[in-house]
């Protein structure tokens, strides 16, 4: 979509008086709130970030004011590894601030993450988890960065521990199996995309919509990259490793307010619940017989999907990428290929992601995953 | 432009967390070097051609890992359809060259029924004023477990080609000799010559051909 200049001020001018209003009322309109970041353009400015973020997340105002705690460092048994860490973000600073103010910030950043971390002892430090808490620092600060990041960790990325009831038998599958054919996405996933793309103002878009929405919207956004670019997956060679290096360079200029539409229908048609009763399906099967399963995580991996769902439609001279909105209108085979890419993903992903970010470790010595 | 390769070998770069995993991949594939490298997370891709004779030319697939504790339950997934391996330990980090013993422990109990051809590689040997491990130590270990050991840097560029060309070589010659053998439903090695196919380009190229597997 296309708006002139003059268009988009008005709307944007209109937008930020509605964000103003809900923010106003008492009690303040999530529901608005959520509906704005969502919309086109976001949330639009830090400031509003600032007022907002903390509303999507269900912050209680009294935990904002207060002075984040002394951190001891030194004691601390993730210090050495996000030290490490941090020391080697500099790509995740704004190009150009000068290196007093950005080594400022990035001493800030260790705090944060390791206050969350020793207040929260179910939570363990992953490369990647930086990533995350450095976006926050620099749009809304360091006091409140910290009790946005705590929120966040306990509550949407955890999202990931409660598929684990479903991905109990997968995961045992997918760590034995030889292709991991979705682990392009991993980095996405873990850092809500903050790893992979270069430009801040879509780092920031993204957040708006993930903190608005459902904690597994990130995998349908994963999933709706991958039909986006559907046609090179089928014009890649025909292997694993060229796959992975194809979808993780994602491409800088992705119409990212299509696509957050997108991901956001392609949630409405295949719910979390639908997709959770179809992985039950699978993990009859695959404890019935492994291979049988072996088979079918394969024909998940993202290639095999979009070229089955390509030959359903011989002939057809399809445009670039074919839209779900599009699809579920058509017989419920194109609906099915969908459904199957965004399984694809949230099976091997979600057990993927599971391992890394994993905080139930209650249940991780019986499978002795983690020695 | 196409280019023909006779075959193509995966290998996987192990080690622990920042000993220059990424750098090094870097500078052999991209030919530079950058003083600041984010972590990697997860796993990533990259692809090189190498000419270890005349006109005999390898096709390189290197899996980058995270070198991070809380990655091994995916990165190991990696080690069953690899041919070979780099197992980086930092000279200046006596820690990471004590971790050696477990990352081939974690490799070999996760290769079965396969086996990786490693060579141990002792990063960083440009920061000769911090070193940590003798060269001395490492060849002595490396040799107790049967792998090649090399030093290399990649900031200065040194011995990174002949780590890398080491390596393949000493797998060609394994393929050569019939100990390693091409099989059906094992990446670790694939062939260049299939009849009437032809194969890939040393980049992710688009290809006209379309594939239904």
């Amino acid at each position: 979509m296309v708006f002139s200049l003059v268009d988009w001020g008005t709307k944007r001018k209109r937008k930020t008086a509605d964000i103003t209003q809900a923010l106003s009322v008492d009690p303040v309109d999530v529901a608005t709130l959520r509906r704005m970041a969502i919309s086109e353009g976001g949330l639009l400015t830090d400031e509003i970030r600032c007022q907002v973020w903390p509303r999507l997340l269900n912050v209680p105002p009294n935990l904002l004011d207060q002075e984040p705690e002394k951190v001891e460092r030194e004691d601390n048994k993730d210090y050495n590894q996000v030290l490490l860490d941090v020391q080697r973000s500099l790509r995740r600073f704004p190009p150009g601030m000068p290196d007093e103010q950005r080594e400022g910030l990035q001493e800030e950043l260790i705090d944060i993450i390791l206050r969350v971390l020793k207040r929260n002892p179910q939570l363990h430090y992953y490369q990647g988890y930086h990533d995350i808490v450095v976006t926050f620092l620099l749009v809304v600060g360091e006091r409140l960065a910290t009790v946005l990041v705590e929120k966040l960790s306990t509550h949407h990325l955890s999202a990931f521990r409660h598929l684990r009831v479903f991905f109990y038998n997968n995961f045992i599958v997918i760590i034995f199996r030889a292709e991991v054919g979705t682990v392009f996405a991993l980095s996405w996933l873990i850092t809500w995309f903050g790893h992979v793309l270069s430009d801040f103002r879509h780092v920031v878009r993204l957040y708006d919509f993930f903190l608005a929405c459902h904690p597994l919207m990130p995998i349908y956004f994963a999933a709706v990259i991958v039909l986006y670019r559907e046609e090179e997956v089928l014009e890649c060679e025909c292997d694993m490793a060229m796959v992975h290096h194809l979808l993780s360079q994602i491409p800088q200029d992705l119409p990212y307010e299509t696509l957050i539409s997108r991901a956001g229908d392609l949630f409405v048609q295949f719910p979390p619940s639908e997709l959770a009763r179809e992985a039950a399906a699978h993990e009859s099967m695959a404890a019935s017989t492994f291979k049988d399963f072996e088979l079918a995580s394969t024909q998940q991996r993202p290639d095999s999907v979009l070229r089955r769902r390509r030959r359903q439609k011989p002939g057809a001279p399809e445009s670039s990428a074919v839209s779900p909105v599009v699809a579920v209108a058509q017989p419920s085979t194109a609906r099915r290929f969908v459904r199957l890419a965004v399984m694809g993903l949230t099976v091997a992903l979600g057990a993927a992601a599971l391992a890394v970010v994993n905080t139930a470790l209650e249940w991780a010595p019986k499978l002795d995953l983690f020695p | 432009m196409e280019t023909i390769w006779l075959y193509q070998f995966r290998l996987i770069v192990i080690g622990d967390s920042t000993v220059g995993k990424s750098c090094l991949i870097r500078r052999f594939t991209e030919g530079r070097f950058a003083q600041v490298s984010d972590p990697t997370v997860g796993v990533d891709f990259f692809s090189r051609l190498v000419e270890i004779e005349p006109g005999k030319r390898i096709k390189l697939q290197i899996w980058d890992t995270a070198g991070q504790e809380r990655f091994r339950s995916i990165t190991r997934a990696y080690y069953r359809n690899s041919v070979g391996g780099l197992l980086l330990f930092d000279i200046t980090n006596r820690r990471s060259f004590q971790n050696v013993h477990s990352w081939l422990e974690e490799a070999r109990s996760h290769v079965q029924p396969h086996s990786i051809v490693f060579l141990l590689v002792g990063h960083k040997c440009d920061l000769e004023a911090q070193r940590q491990v003798s060269q001395h130590e490492a060849e002595k270990l490396a040799g107790a477990y049967g792998m090649h050991y090399v030093e290399t840097s990649a900031r200065d560029a040194i011995n990174v080609e002949k780590a890398f060309v080491e390596l393949t070589r000493e797998i060609f010659e394994l393929v050569r000799s019939g100990d390693i053998k091409i099989q059906d439903g094992w990446e670790g090695v694939k062939s260049g010559f299939v009849p009437n196919t032809v194969h890939s380009s040393e980049e992710v190229t688009k290809g006209s051909r379309q594939c239904f597997c």
